[in-house]
């Protein structure tokens, strides 16, 4: 049988390359208000000076211009740019890759697919980023159904099986059943891979809407798994997690420091 | 969790049954390896009624170490749930089109 070329083993190691400078790839976004003229950091490190003040010029250029736009800037602190207008803000990811590159042979997906998607999910309203109080706020909200702790891959199978008994209380209809349990155990995954290995899936009833709310207190979403080699045997990320989830959930808010990462999963009931 | 059926004949098959996730490795792994004969082994995916990113990336990393080794690997009955994921995940170019029977 012959092999796919695609397919074929890996000739170099997975990992960086030279240059890289040893700290992980960071993602940091930032949201340009056009009535004040002013850029605050939601999620991430406060940009320097500099770099603020050139983002802020993108950005109005970006809200005037009423485009989508992605940059790629090389050689600054930023390796790829993504700026989204939405009404009287603008949108911006950022990611810096800190020198951490996919290699060849690594069918793993590159940082900037991923921020593409992510990019994308926010320009169609579909993903939104919350800071610290906002996702605060929203953690008020609602009446818990259901409360599981994620602490090993042994725990995903039970936890899918009672949020899949929760949404069908809620009326959640079988095909979206599906698609929410898909999507929160995605996330619960990432709890376990990157996420510092234990994490929480609840099911929160609002109005019209049924919730998961997944959440850990890891390093926050660093993309560490792209300068850590799979265990022997293993290929248990290929950064497809996000988008499945993005695909499969109505509405997905994101919250992210280096004290963990929560996610609200909202479905339409 | 999964499960595994192994049919050990002149052309062997493994039948799965169950989920597909971060839990799978070992079974899906050990499965594999105590079929495979000459002619490699079929992995029949009929039973399986749940697979995430996790249960993919698991099963791609076999695919490609089998490979490696020279050991034919023969995939069939892919179920919808199956077919989805592995779709939006290409699967099929990831390992190879013709290891789907």
């Amino acid at each position: 049988m012959k092999a796919h070329p695609s397919a074929l083993p890996h000739k170099i190691p997975l990992g960086p390359v030279a240059g890289h400078d040893g700290r992980p790839a960071t993602l940091r976004v930032l949201r340009y208000d056009a009535r004040t003229t002013t850029l605050r950091t939601v999620l991430g490190n406060d940009p320097s000076p500099g770099l603020r003040a050139e983002i802020a010029t993108r950005a109005h250029d970006a809200m005037t211009h009423r485009a989508f736009i992605v940059r790629t800037t090389p050689g600054s602190d930023i390796d790829e740019l993504c700026l989204i207008p939405s009404g009287e803000y603008c949108e911006v990811l950022c990611i810096h890759s800190n020198g951490w590159r996919r290699t060849h042979g690594d069918h793993r997906r590159s940082l900037s697919e991923i921020l593409s998607d992510l990019a994308a999910a926010v320009a169609c309203g579909k993903l939104r980023f919350l800071d610290a109080s906002q996702l605060a706020a929203e953690l008020t909200s609602g009446e818990q159904m259901l409360y599981r702790e994620i602490t090993g891959p042994g725990t995903l199978a039970a936890a899918r099986k009672h949020l899949s008994t929760g949404l069908e209380a809620l009326g959640i209809a079988a095909i979206s059943r599906e698609h929410v349990v898909l999507g929160a155990c995605e996330a619960a995954t990432n709890t376990l891979i990157h996420g510092g290995g234990v994490g929480s899936l609840s099911l929160i009833k609002l109005p019209n809407t049924a919730r998961v709310v997944v959440a850990d207190t890891g390093p926050g979403l660093t993309f560490l798994n792209w300068y850590d080699k799979p265990a022997a045997g293993m290929q248990p990320s290929m950064g497809y997690g996000y988008r499945i989830i993005l695909e499969h959930i109505d509405r997905i808010s994101l919250h992210t420091c280096p004290s963990g990462t929560t996610l609200l999963l909202d479905q339409t009931t | 969790m999964l499960h595994t059926i192994i049919e050990k004949d002149s052309e062997p098959v493994v039948y799965l049954q169950g989920e597909m996730d971060l839990d799978c490795a070992e079974t899906l792994r050990w499965a594999v390896q105590e079929a495979a004969g000459p002619a490699g082994v079929t992995l029949d995916f009929g039973g399986v009624r749940f697979v995430d990113s996790s249960g993919t990336g698991i099963f791609v990393r076999l695919c490609l170490d089998m490979q490696q080794r020279g050991v034919p690997l023969r995939i069939r009955n892919l179920t919808p749930a199956v077919t989805q994921v592995f779709d939006m995940l290409r699967v099929r170019q990831l390992v190879g089109e013709d290891l789907f029977v």
